[in-house]
């Protein structure tokens, strides 16, 4: 009898890295998922490699998109009737730099992927949970939530803003069966870090993307990065009924990064 | 096949309360585990409820003693031949005042029970873990180890060392396979609430009820926590997949600290 039996999830961001270790997480403890990402190609590969049947499906859509968040959690209670755990996962950067020679373009980017999607999976989340009395909503934030490096303002000030926002939420619902919580990972080395942390390291004044795992692996007690699966195994417990009284929490997973 | 299948867990205060809830909480996923308190009656009514057979052990012991505090780890390691989690759990305090009238008894009480218990614990403890490079300190603070109420400033500063502690610990043994984390629950009806919260509600200017209403209503869930909030985090803490979570804080407060 695993944890969530009966419950239904959706991820964005959920074919590859953290997003997939809580699918994966979820199906093992008796949940159905549904996993978003981009691309048709990579979710079929997910589901395959998942071999959950019927128990998993995957919505195509960019989570930097209201209409591909929205549709994930429509798309989500259609499929399987209901919502109970909104993990709101997606998110990054991609030519990121210094405040002084930010785009327009990238800053916009990451506050839609960051900040705005959150916000749009919430509102949307929360109006199915509210009537129902029961939920449990989590946000993939990030040490930079507390912290703020050199070369990643947007990231910085966006994972800052969701954390905010959870705070919010989690007092404007904390009485209706519904928690609301962030979870704060360390680097873990994820695709997205793999596929952008090159130019990241550049941006951030660092001699290549190797000495930017050192950097990260440095600054925390244990001198390494996180990995999905300790990730996984808070977003199993956030997401359990045990935890019905944990809410407005950032639940850190960096390995003894952060000061708070 | 549970999480903790073949460590070993020690519990200052276990028979009751949030120690108790960590002690339930560790058995079910297959740990052994020593629980402590003053009263040997309360840990034999303990063990019996528990009904975990020659996988639960009492240690009488009050944490206010250094010498018990060493000899619940030690006793431990004798029992089961080795210890790989340490919840330090025992606390309290009494005498609640402004600090304009506090005693020095009061204040010293309360940092001996909470924080200096934590601090020899943890030093024998680290003991055993370092040359087996692996372990996991489960440090009990509150709410109150980040925030801060009139009246029991005793309490507050210890909680707040605690963490300091914690934090401090943390990154000594990083690399070592040994997390120490400190979890920082809302205010839960436990025994010694029931007994001490009484004489700090009056030191506040409220009634019982009446605290219990200032925390619930801090909460964003508008009630208090329950013990087994507490041993569900400890649980994940405990595990192998707590391996990256170290040096943290952790709110298991039903929405009421602001970080």
């Amino acid at each position: 009898m695993g944890k969530l039996e009966g419950k239904v999830a959706c991820i964005t961001g959920g074919t590859r890295s953290i997003g997939r270790a809580m699918a994966d997480a979820f199906l093992a403890e008796g949940a159905k998922v549904v996993v978003n990402g981009r691309d048709e190609q990579k979710g079929q590969q997910c589901l395959a490699e998942m071999d959950a049947g019927d128990d998993a499906a995957f919505y195509a859509g960019d989570a930097s998109t209201q209409d591909a968040v929205e549709g994930l959690v429509d798309f989500t209670i259609d499929r399987y009737g209901q919502l109970d755990i909104c993990c709101l996962n997606s998110g990054g950067v991609q030519m990121t730099a210094p405040v002084a020679e930010m785009t327009d373009e990238e800053w916009k980017l990451e506050i839609d992927w960051n900040l705005n999607h959150v916000f749009w999976g919430m509102r949307r989340a929360l109006q199915h949970m509210i009537p129902r009395e029961s939920g449990r909503i989590m946000v993939t934030s990030s040490v930079e939530g507390k912290l703020g490096k050199p070369g990643i303002p947007g990231y910085a000030a966006t994972k800052h803003a969701v954390n905010g926002l959870v705070k919010a939420a989690a007092q404007e619902v904390g009485t209706l069966g519904i928690t609301v919580n962030s979870i704060l990972p360390g680097l873990i080395e994820t695709d997205i870090v793999r596929e952008t942390g090159p130019d990241s390291a550049v941006a951030m004044g660092l001699d290549g993307y190797d000495s930017l795992i050192e950097m990260f692996a440095q600054e925390a007690a244990i001198k390494r990065p996180n990995t999905v699966e300790e990730v996984a195994a808070v977003a199993v417990l956030l997401a359990s009924d045990a935890a019905r009284n944990i809410t407005g929490c950032m639940f850190p997973v960096d390995g003894g990064t952060m000061p708070y | 096949m549970g999480e903790l299948d073949g460590r070993v867990a020690a519990i200052t205060g276990g028979t009751r309360g949030i120690g108790r809830a960590c002690a339930e909480a560790f058995l079910a996923e297959g740990a052994q585990v020593v629980v402590n308190g003053r009263s040997e009656e309360k840990g034999a009514q303990a063990l019996a409820e528990m009904d975990a057979g020659d996988r639960a052990h009492f240690i009488a012991g009050d944490m206010k003693q250094r010498e018990d505090c060493e000899a619940l780890v030690d006793g431990t390691v004798e029992h089961y031949g080795r210890i790989d989690v340490l919840v330090n759990n025992a606390g309290g305090s009494t005498g609640a005042a402004p600090v304009a009238e506090m005693t020095d008894e009061a204040m010293q009480d309360a940092l001996v029970w909470n924080f200096w218990h934590t601090f020899w614990c943890t030093r024998k403890a680290l003991g055993h873990m370092i040359p087996q490079q692996w372990g996991r300190i489960i440090n009990i603070s509150s709410v109150e180890g980040k925030m801060g109420k009139p009246a029991v400033s005793h309490y507050v500063a210890a909680k707040h060392a605690i963490n300091g502690l914690t934090k401090s610990c943390a990154v000594e043994v990083g690399t070592l396979g040994i997390t120490v984390n400190a979890l920082c629950p809302g205010a839960i009806e436990t025994d010694v609430m029931r007994s001490e919260g009484p004489g700090a509600a009056e030191a506040m200017g409220l009634t019982y009820q009446g605290l219990l209403d200032v925390f619930a209503q801090e909460a964003a869930i508008k009630r208090l926590n329950e013990v087994e909030d507490v041993g569900i985090v400890a649980a994940l803490l405990a595990s192998d997949a707590g391996a990256g979570i170290t040096g943290s804080l952790i709110s298991i407060d039903g929405g009421t600290s602001p970080y």
